[in-house]
């Protein structure tokens, strides 16, 4: 290696990243010329007053605790649908409990009693979707007849779900069931749409009725709202606009 | 139907596991480039929400490295707000044909140079050159590292590193009141 060879490797020799065949060329040179040598301890000089001397600034820990604030809050975005449209998000007025709800499902976090209920609310929500979804789970009592169906809770609840069919517009109701959620027993109504199922859980509100909360958590997406005494939150695989006219539809269809 | 492995995670890797261990990364790497702490905080705020948002993204195993480049481009982008002048950015990288570190050619004896002299040289040249020394000698981050965090190539780590030096010997000169050599 000559001098003119050796020079721009000068750098990476001193940084390590130099390959090893280069690397023992270039100790070779190094051995017999002074003027490349004395360069090459220079660089390492630097190396060592810039690793000596500049400091490494720690996070503040407000900004830490900001930090975890806002990642908490914020909302994981669903991955966009097949159409490639994303859901018009409505996070809207009540966009922090939400937002709270979604980031606890996401992360796994429960932080503080008010969060603890809506929290727990809903990862029991999507796994009794989820489990409702295997074979033989779905339905207690399998019924398209609302007539059927309504009747069927009585004696099982200590209120009265509103049952209505939808299969006019789409979401034909395909029975329903009884759950644990919010640390009561809830009816479960389930409807379909296509091949999907969309699972509306039904409990009383009494003193602690559910904020109305939109939340799409890795293609599931759910609501809920309060309405005459009662906790309604819905929840399914379907696309957010189109479970959002399940909901409108079936408030109407229930006045 | 979304696949229901969807909500049984084989392993509980969140985003704060895997990413805030690397906030005092961030935060160093902000505060170098933006030369204040307050638009450091801020743009590592920032950078940390679209970080979160992009988490469902991020497959590799180096959460350091996804972490600050996204920190960094987050940095750059407030960097190029501020700047009065537009197209100031001049990258020489691919300007001159020499790669020769010349931070060794010199009339400066490194050992003496006081760390505040350091630190204010460091702060006086380009952010780009600014950066692949913090990530090179604060983080000790390797060329293969730093072409990842700043999306270049490893021949351009190491040709900024190079003229990083340059620029550094150049501005402690004119610190210390000696003409450029």
């Amino acid at each position: 290696m000559k001098c003119e060879d050796v020079r721009p490797l000068l750098g990476a020799h001193a940084d390590h990243e130099l390959d090893l065949i280069r690397e023992v060329e270039l100790e070779a040179h190094l051995q017999t010329c002074s003027d490349c040598a004395q360069r090459a301890q220079a660089l390492a000089a630097c190396r060592q007053a810039l690793r000596d001397s500049l400091p490494r600034f720690a996070a503040p820990a407000p900004l830490r605790q900001k930090i975890l604030s806002s990642v908490r809050a914020d909302v994981r975005p669903v991955a966009p649908f097949a159409s490639g449209k994303r859901p018009s998000w409505s996070w809207g007025n009540l966009g922090g409990i939400a937002a709270s709800l979604a980031a606890a499902l996401i992360l796994g976090y429960g932080w503080g009693n008010r969060h603890a209920r809506t929290d727990s609310l809903w990862n029991e929500a999507i796994a009794d979707h989820v489990r409702s979804l295997q074979a033989g789970h779905l339905m207690d009592v399998v019924s398209t007849d609302q007539h059927t169906v309504k009747p069927w809770f009585i004696g099982k609840l200590d209120f009265s779900p509103p049952v209505a069919d939808l299969a006019d517009v789409g979401f034909p109701l395909a029975g329903g069931r009884l759950e644990r959620l919010d640390g009561q027993t809830a009816a479960a109504l389930v409807f379909h749409r296509r091949l999907h199922s969309i699972n509306l859980f039904i409990w009383p509100a009494a003193q602690s009725p559910v904020p109305p909360a939109h939340a799409g958590i890795d293609g599931y997406h759910g609501e809920t709202w309060s309405e005459g005494g009662l906790n309604f939150l819905a929840v399914s695989e379907i696309p957010a606009p189109e479970l959002d006219q399940f909901i409108r539809d079936y408030r109407s269809r229930t006045k | 139907m979304e696949p229901m492995e969807a909500f049984v995670p084989a392993e509980p890797r969140t985003f704060e596991q895997l990413m805030l261990p690397h906030l005092d990364a961030a935060y160093n790497l902000a505060r170098w480039l933006l030369r204040d702490p307050h638009d450091a905080e801020d743009a590592v705020q920032d950078a940390c929400l679209r970080a979160h948002r992009a988490f469902d993204r991020f497959r590799g195993s180096d959460g350091r490295a996804w972490l600050l480049a996204i920190v960094r481009n987050t940095c750059f982008s407030v960097l190029r707000k501020k700047r009065r002048e537009p197209g100031e950015v001049v990258f020489e990288d691919d300007l001159h044909g020499s790669t020769e570190d010349p931070a060794e050619a010199n009339a400066l004896a490194w050992r003496e140079i006081k760390g505040d002299l350091l630190r204010q040289a460091l702060e006086r040249i380009p952010a780009e050159y600014r950066e692949v020394i913090v990530l090179h000698e604060i983080e000790g981050m390797a060329y293969r590292e730093i072409a990842s965090v700043a999306d270049i190539p490893i021949g351009t780590v190491m040709s900024r590193l190079s003229r990083g030096r340059r620029k550094l010997q150049t501005e402690l000169l004119t610190l210390t009141g000696k003409a450029s050599p």
